[in-house]
């Protein structure tokens, strides 16, 4: 106590002693709350991980140029530990205590479901940056979202797949246990049924298995064109190599969705990831300014290039930011200016939310050349 | 056939990392008969630090791993000291060192995360190069064959030493009865940490071999093994080494069969701990198990 | 009022959420009452909610009937499993309900009408806090009253020798598939109370680790008296919250403080910390301990 006294005291004499200076008063940049609820315990810690570093990035490049006449973000990080029940209390928190602006997270959509609808009832504005699963933006008119849904991705990933590559006969593989590679299974099948291919065999597999042998290879007896996978990158590195261990032919493309986007599938399947092909958010090797500039500071700051995650978080804070300039820190005010964003460059490309206040910017389809994601077809 | 035949081969590939994992847990329990539920998070530890002597301290696999096995096994030494010997008095010793070796595995788990971070990593490419054998549509992997060889080879060796070595036997004989060992002039206490050595050790062995083949360590992935070792060595009788090869196998085998029969892998681990659970109603000492329907 | 109406706005949900997890640690000590280790509390929770969340949103079911009908289907399914399973003892049972709830959790999720990995979606929020604290209130007070009673008096006979229980007359086999099937009860109507708190349910939220959490919160509490695991499910509910609020970084820490207080309080504490405070001569003579200092 005491001893806050004593900083609290230092601080106003030294600006009193730069008022009685300067002969003017300071002009100190505004300061704007904002919540960030991210797993980084439990099953969705290594992308709460990523999304933390993606996050501080922006922020403090936010904060270092505010100056004095822009505004400050000030960050609440929490960890909702991956569960539903912490993700509520930590938007009640954000939302009765810290009294932030605007919360972004939280990082898995099951939580997303539960938590959003306390945020609406509080008219609370929401920016979800990694949520894809259907209903999130439904649950009301306070909840954005600046990540592409599997639904947006993958019907032109399939396409161009059928177009350019012959596909007719697909295998699928994906998780069931999982709300993500779930809805990204779901999303396929939408699209292979609407671009007329043919499905050989539906295969499946859970989280944090590591040995997909057995249905690999039921998935080969069938000789299939292509193999569709929806999973996220822990077992999608893994389907990728053993796929290939197995004698599949390189010939024969895996496509994924977003969940492969990530540096960790390059790194962990290898040489096996060549050839891979997937629909994305956001491209890494992007020759937009603002993304070579992000890739090469993030890389700098964290010591591993980021992923899809990573981006999409970055990507949100100014997203955010662009509202807050505009609109202060009345939640109404902010809601209302991220419905006008329009165009703004951001790392994903020029990018607007809908009416619906979902994502909308181009995706790409991706393609592993050469140990690295290219755009497909370039 | 060839389609069959991979899935053989499949099965009892994984079967045999499910007995190496199953042997160390198995060991205790026959021991102790104390479940150690805390054998997942050593083997998940015994693999990162594999992995982290590999990239960080640039030794070759050959030596990071027996020294990451070592490590495993001081591990192994701690958890006895820290979590089992205070409880050894107790009366209800197996239901409280059941439940500290789940507080030792969160801990240890949390350490693992803390340490290693929660990022799905894999050892460098070509840490251990590897051949891919093909004949018709069957593939197997030189890599394959060296985790088989070197399972059995530790399941073997275990055996070997448990029958024949004057330690192996002095931990048959606390197995079979502490009090009367004890009167023989076995040092009882001495025996059970090294029984956690031993056990400790091939976990972490098992987690290196699990890493290495699959491309992916985390630091929750003992978790989905951390039940299917539970499954093996019930089917093979709890405290049995070889019923935990045999439960390893048969595990591995019906997972596989599973996908091969019904064409798809909804029913995977549905029909595996189906299977665990009419064997624990029909026949309670497992495939290999002492008759003696043992209390714990 | 104020400050009382703002703690609610912050602390609301946790307030629910800790009568949720009392009332299901409540139905694991209705179970271990009898000596019975059961990890299948969260499937019976799951079958609750599920049947309570469907009735509910597809067929316009009043609230409290669905929540009823839930938990007695719950119970009957703890009536159909428990007769074979109750056989087993200690280890093999806890393993047994495992896999029990492993199947019930794969079933769960391989189903269209529970929204399979998406959960239950759109079930109304018709819980209230009152309800939830009204029906602990009646549970401990039930289960209280029960401790004093002839059924009472069985259970804590069958945990003390089972084999002396069944000398002196008591049917073993009635009396423990009764505490099988009240705990399942019970668990189900908890898991009814929940699904209709939050707007969905998943899968997940009744797996393997939530089971070994409500296992936790009875030894961190004690098992000895009914507000043991009251007090358990409280603190340990409440602790990430008591964390957050005194900026205790978030990650590993909190994970590993969570073994930590496990540890210390089997190692230090084995009948809960309810020991701590009320300690009756009566609690004292039932100590499981017989050569450990009570305080270490």
């Amino acid at each position: 106590m005491h001893n806050v006294q004593r900083r609290v005291g230092m601080t106003f004499s030294l600006c009193m002693a730069l008022i009685f200076i300067s002969g003017q008063v300071f002009a100190a940049a505004k300061e704007v709350k904002i919540g960030f609820a991210l797993s980084m315990t439990g099953g969705g810690a290594a992308y709460g991980a990523t999304q933390k570093n993606g996050i501080q990035l922006a922020v403090d490049e936010i904060n270092a140029a505010a100056g004095s006449e822009g505004i400050k973000i000030v960050p609440v990080f929490e960890d909702d530990a991956s569960l539903p029940q912490q993700g509520i209390n930590v938007f009640n928190k954000f939302i009765n205590a810290d009294k932030v602006s605007l919360i972004i997270g939280p990082t898995l959509s099951n939580t997303a479901q539960v938590t959003d609808r306390i945020a609406q009832q509080a008219g609370m504005p929401v920016l979800a940056v990694s949520n894809t699963a259907k209903g999130i933006t439904e649950i009301g008119d306070c909840i954005f979202r600046d990540s592409l849904t599997e639904m947006v991705v993958i019907p032109n990933t399939i396409k161009v797949a059928k177009e350019k590559l012959g596909v007719h006969k697909v295998a699928v593989f994906y998780g069931n246990d999982d709300a993500f590679t779930k809805g990204g299974y779901d999303a396929f099948k939408q699209a292979i049924a609407d671009a007329g291919l043919e499905v050989l065999t539906e295969q499946t597999f859970a989280k944090g298995d590591r040995d997909f042998s057995p249905q690999l290879t039921q998935i080969k007896s069938k000789n299939p064109d292509a193999i569709i996978v929806s999973a996220l990158v822990e077992e999608a590195s893994g389907i990728v190599s053993q796929a290939r261990q197995l004698g599949i032919a390189a010939t024969v493309p895996i496509i994924g969705g977003n969940g492969f986007n990530s540096p960790a599938l390059l790194k962990n399947a290898g040489e096996a990831a060549e050839g891979v092909m997937m629909g994305a958010s956001w491209n890494a090797s992007s020759s937009l300014p603002l993304n070579k500039k992000f890739v090469a500071a993030f890389t700098a700051r964290c010591g591993n290039p980021p992923d899809q995650f990573a981006a999409q978080a970055y990507a949100g804070v100014y997203i955010a930011y662009e509202a807050l300039k505009k609109a202060g820190s009345d939640h109404k005010a902010i809601q209302s200016a991220l419905g006008q964003i329009k165009d703004l460059d951001t790392v994903l490309g020029k990018f607007s939310f809908t009416s619906g206040r979902d994502a909308e910017h181009t995706p790409v389809v991706q393609v592993v050349k050469g140990g690295k994601f290219a755009v497909f077809g370039e | 056939m060839d389609l069959l035949a991979q899935q053989l081969i499949n099965g009892l590939f994984i079967g045999s990392v499910y007995g190496l994992f199953a042997v160390g847990y198995t060991l205790v329990f026959g021991v102790l008969d104390i479940l150690n539920l805390a054998h997942a998070a050593v083997f998940t530890l015994g693999g990162l630090l594999a992995l982290w002597l590999v990239e960080t301290g640039g030794l070759s696999i050959w030596l990071a791993f027996p020294v990451s096995v070592l490590c495993c096994g001081i591990l192994g030494l701690l958890l006895d000291r820290v979590a089992f010997v205070p409880l050894r008095q107790r009366a209800d010793s197996n239901f409280s060192g059941l439940i500290s070796s789940i507080a030792m595995a969160i801990i240890f788990e949390s350490a693992a995360l803390g340490l290693f971070g929660a990022r799905t990593v894999r050892f460098p490419a070509h840490t251990v190069p590897v051949h891919i054998w093909r004949w018709g549509g069957i593939s197997i992997t030189s890599l394959q064959v060296e985790i088989v060889a070197i399972s059995l080879l530790l399941m073997v060796a275990l055996t070997q030493f448990l029958n024949r070595a004057r330690a192996g036997k002095a931990i048959r004989a606390v197995a079979e009865n502490d009090r009367t060992s004890r009167l023989l002039g076995i040092h009882v206490d001495g025996i059970i940490a090294f029984t956690f050595f031993i056990s400790s050790a091939l976990g972490g062995a098992a987690g290196i071999l699990f890493g290495l083949y699959f491309d992916s360590l985390s630091p929750d992935m003992g978790r989905s093994i951390e039940l299917k070792g539970l499954a093996v060595i019930i089917l093979g009788g709890m405290g049995s080494i070889p019923g935990a090869i045999l439960g390893g196998l048969a595990f591995g085998l019906s997972e596989v069969l599973t996908v091969a029969i019904t064409g798809t892998s909804n029913l995977r681990d549905a029909v595996a701990f189906t299977v665990l659970f009419a064997v624990l109603i029909l026949r309670p000492s497992g495939l290999l198990g002492r008759k003696k329907m043992r209390e714990a | 009022m104020e400050a009382l109406c703002q703690f609610f706005a912050i602390y609301g949900s946790l307030v629910n959420f800790i009568g949720i997890n009392a009332l299901l640690a409540l139905s694991l000590y209705l179970t271990m009452a009898a000596g019975q280790l059961s990890l299948g509390s969260a499937a019976f929770a799951g079958i609750g909610g599920y049947t309570a969340g469907i009735l509910t949103m597809k067929l316009g079911v009043p609230f409290l009937l669905s929540v009823a009908a839930g938990s007695i289907l719950s119970g009957l399914v703890g009536l159909i499993i428990g007769l074979p399973v109750l056989r087993l003892r200690g280890v093999f049972l806890a393993i047994a309900t495992l896999s029990f709830g492993e199947v019930v959790r794969i079933a769960v999720l391989n189903l269209d009408i529970t929204g399979g990995a998406q959960g239950l979606v759109g079930i109304p929020n018709l819980t209230k806090t009152w309800g939830i604290y009204l029906a602990l209130a009646v549970a401990g007070y039930t289960i209280a009253r029960l401790r004093h009673s002839r059924i009472g008096w069985c259970f804590e006979s069958i945990r003390e020798d089972e084999t002396a229980a069944s000398a002196m007359g008591i049917n073993t086999t009635y009396y423990k598939t009764l505490s099988f099937v009240l705990g399942a009860i019970l668990a189900g109507f908890a898991g009814g109370l929940y699904a209709h708190l939050n707007y969905i349910i998943t899968p997940r939220e009744f797996g393997f680790s939530v089971a070994v959490d409500l296992l936790i919160f009875n030894i961190v509490g004690g098992i000895r008296v009914w507000y043991g695991p009251v007090l358990g499910a409280v603190l340990l509910t409440a602790l990430p919250e008591i964390l957050r609020g005194t900026g205790v970084t978030a990650g590993p820490i909190r994970m590993a403080l969570n073994g930590l207080i496990l540890l210390l309080v089997i190692l230090f504490l084995p009948n809960g910390l309810v020991s701590i405070f009320g300690r009756t001569g009566q609690e004292r003579e039932k100590a499981p301990v017989d050569a450990v200092p009570e305080e270490g």
